[in-house]
């Protein structure tokens, strides 16, 4: 009885046990077949992280490897409220840290919310004195951000990147496709605790960085042309005013400044119309500068010589019913003394010996009316008339540079034509693309647009331009110990309530080249608006010309090319 | 031989095992160096941009001027020169550009 008894037990215990195995393998068999699938993408989804990142954006240094814009990361704070016990006490000190108002941080802090942006892109200083309050429920992601060391130095040129890393304006959206960083899905794999043990594939490797732009420009001239602009602006009370400063034999930009500037690193205070670059985008009558090129194709085509006289009507003389003035009375003169004292007669006189379609084709043969394709966003075309809507009026005008739109850019671009024995280059501002390495990938070389004058010719008007700083109406743009080609320009501005040229608004220029006979520079200065009724483009843009065109020269170890004895050197000796 | 078999078997189990704990092991060094790499990458950059903003133009030019009591050199002051090749002759033969204040005091110097 007692052996059944025992053998019944024994059954039972091997029939719970056969149970209990089988709702083990059952249950295995659920587990590693029939939901296999599921749990294996569960499991995946718990210890891989699949993660977007970005390479960095590249570097913009200048011609010598100066670094003009970088990206690095900096820390952004966030906040969890869900596990706050006290939103008012973090707010505190946050506040002490952190550039938001109090107020702001509380609210934020108060939300229902299991994630909350604090601050964004804050400066590494902030983030370590962050770190050192270390404070539960609060957390920081580090993100990209744009830093442009200069400051407002080159801001128009360069552009910004958005808060996300995107260009906007300039370069920084000229080059996006080079500048912008490589995008890359990652699989990591996550320890119990999550942190992250190492990528999925040992053969993965990290998102390349953008490439790095090295451009045209030169630190220090810009810096120069920026700051004699500046001071000229403000002394004359202008509006605005720009300068370009161009290598003429490449078409290399050396500068471009724009008054008045901004500064890329505070984006979200800006206004957008501030950042245009209105050396390449604003239209304005060159006035008198454009005589320079009337009278290239005039000499060009034969139709006046430097010696040829011209009857300078003794200061007034009517075309089409309209008066021109000249500033200065003169009655006979030669062809080259019409440039240098800037006689409207003369020139009106020059376009009509050309005719309207010989000057249109000069016009449009020196790039006007078109862009000069320069590496730069927003470029503008200016504007020149059909010219057969041109009557004489319009032919007289346009040789005295009104009734004509022209970007600075092109103009300065015509004048290093001139200075590059009559070749047109495309000015540009990136010379080589490089990786992050440092590794050369592209590089600029200089682009030959046309021939517009012959060398003959482009010497003709250099000699006649020369003319205008020793002895003409541009003697301020003079250099102690160098030969100077360049124009003056005064011209009214359309006043838009009157649409008529008004007596008080008016836009004043200089642009020339140096060292005449070989030159390394061509340049243009525009001083837009002085408050001074009686400004002119000799009194106040010439000066600029001669202090930049001075210490550039002086600091490219550009050797006089007039000869200068010790005693006229050193006085003291 | 069997035993031999065995002790091949186990120790190729332990091989094994030992692989996967190291790959483990080496995964998370690498991850430290990688954060070590990032946070010296951060300080480089920081670095770079402050030397930047340290070496521009602007602030050297106000800090000689404003500290250090120096002045540009005023229009005419500056005069490049070239020396006759005849009298000093450079090294590569072309002739050589000397930089010369205009009013250079030499006792100053001194």
């Amino acid at each position: 009885m007692a052996s059944s008894g025992s053998r019944l037990r024994r059954y039972a215990l091997l029939l719970v046990l056969l149970a209990g195995f089988g709702l083990v393998m059952f249950r295995l068999v659920t587990l590693q077949v029939l939901q296999a699938e599921e749990l294996s993408a569960r499991a995946g989804r718990q210890h891989e992280k699949t993660v977007s990142l970005e390479g960095p954006r590249g570097t913009i240094v200048d011609r010598h490897g100066k670094v003009l814009a970088m990206n690095m990361e900096v820390p952004s704070v966030f906040g969890i409220p869900t596990t706050l016990e006290s939103p008012a006490k973090t707010a505190r000190q946050l506040s002490s840290v952190l550039p938001v108002k109090l107020d702001d941080l509380e609210r934020k802090l108060r939300q229902d919310r299991s994630f909350v942006w604090l601050a964004r892109k804050l400066d590494p200083e902030q983030g370590r004195r962050l770190d050192r309050l270390s404070l539960d429920g609060i957390g920081v992601v580090m993100e990209g951000r744009r830093f442009y060391p200069k400051g407002p130095l080159l801001a128009h040129v360069l552009g910004v990147a958005g808060m996300d890393g995107e260009g906007l304006e300039g370069v920084e959206y000229r080059y996006e496709s080079y500048l912008r960083g490589e995008k890359r899905m990652m699989v990591l794999q996550r320890d119990a605790l999550g942190r992250t043990v190492f990528p999925k594939s040992l053969a993965e490797r990290s998102p390349v960085s953008g490439h790095q732009l090295v451009l045209t420009i030169d630190e220090v001239i810009q810096y120069i042309a920026e700051k004699e602009l500046e001071a000229a602006v403000s002394q004359a009370q202008a509006k605005s005013g720009s300068v370009i400063v161009l290598d003429p034999e490449s078409g290399a930009v050396l500068a471009m400044a724009v008054s008045p500037a901004f500064d890329p690193n505070a984006l979200s205070v800006l206004n957008k119309g501030r950042l245009q670059n209105a050396a390449i985008t604003d239209a304005y009558e060159p006035g008198s500068t454009m005589k320079a090129m009337v009278a290239a194709a005039a000499l060009e085509e034969g139709a006046m010589k430097p010696t040829t006289m011209v009857f300078g009507e003794h200061g007034r003389m009517t075309i089409a019913n309209t008066v021109i003035h000249d500033h200065e009375k003169s009655g006979w003169m030669s062809f080259a003394q019409v440039i240098q004292k800037s006689s409207n007669i003369g020139a009106a006189k020059t376009g009509m010996a050309l005719g309207g379609q010989r000057l249109y084709r000069y016009l449009e043969a020196f790039g006007f009316g078109q862009r000069t394709e320069i590496d730069l966003p927003g470029e503008g075309v200016g504007l020149v008339k059909n010219p057969k809507a041109w009557g004489r009026r319009s032919i007289a005008s346009i040789s005295m540079g009104q009734e004509i739109g022209v970007t600075p850019i092109q103009m300065v671009s015509a004048f290093a034509a001139l200075a590059n024995e009559g070749i047109l280059m495309k000015p540009y501002v990136v010379s080589e693309v490089r990786d992050a390495g440092g590794h050369l990938l592209k590089r600029v070389a200089p682009q030959v647009k046309r021939r517009v004058i012959s060398p003959e010719t482009a010497h003709s008007v250099t000699k006649i331009l020369e003319g205008v700083v020793t002895h003409g109406t541009g003697t301020e743009a003079a250099i102690p110990g160098f030969r100077v080609a360049g124009k003056t320009g005064t011209a009214q501005q359309i006043d838009q309530k009157t649409h008529r040229y008004s007596r008080s608004r008016f836009v004043t220029s200089f642009v020339g080249y140096v060292p005449a006979d070989n030159p390394r520079l061509a340049m243009i200065v525009i001083i837009d608006g002085p408050k001074d009724k009686r400004a002119s483009g000799g009194s106040l843009a010439a000066p600029v010309f001669s202090s930049i065109g001075e210490q550039v020269l002086s600091y490219l170890n550009v050797s006089t090319d007039r000869p200068v004895t010790l005693a006229m050197a050193m006085p003291n000796f | 031989m069997k035993i031999f078999t065995v002790l091949l078997g186990v120790c190729l189990v332990f091989m094994f095992v030992w692989e996967r704990v190291d790959m483990v092991r080496v995964g998370y060094q690498i991850e430290r160096l990688k954060r070590d790499k990032t946070v010296l990458e951060r300080q480089r950059d920081e670095l770079r941009v402050k030397f930047s903003s340290l070496s521009a133009s602007n602030r050297i030019a106000k800090l000689a001027t404003e500290k250090l009591g120096m002045s540009l050199p005023q229009q005419g002051q500056v005069i490049m020169v070239q020396s006759r090749p005849s009298v000093t002759p450079s090294a590569d033969g072309a002739p050589a550009v000397v930089r010369v204040a205009k009013n250079y005091l030499p006792s100053r110097r001194d």
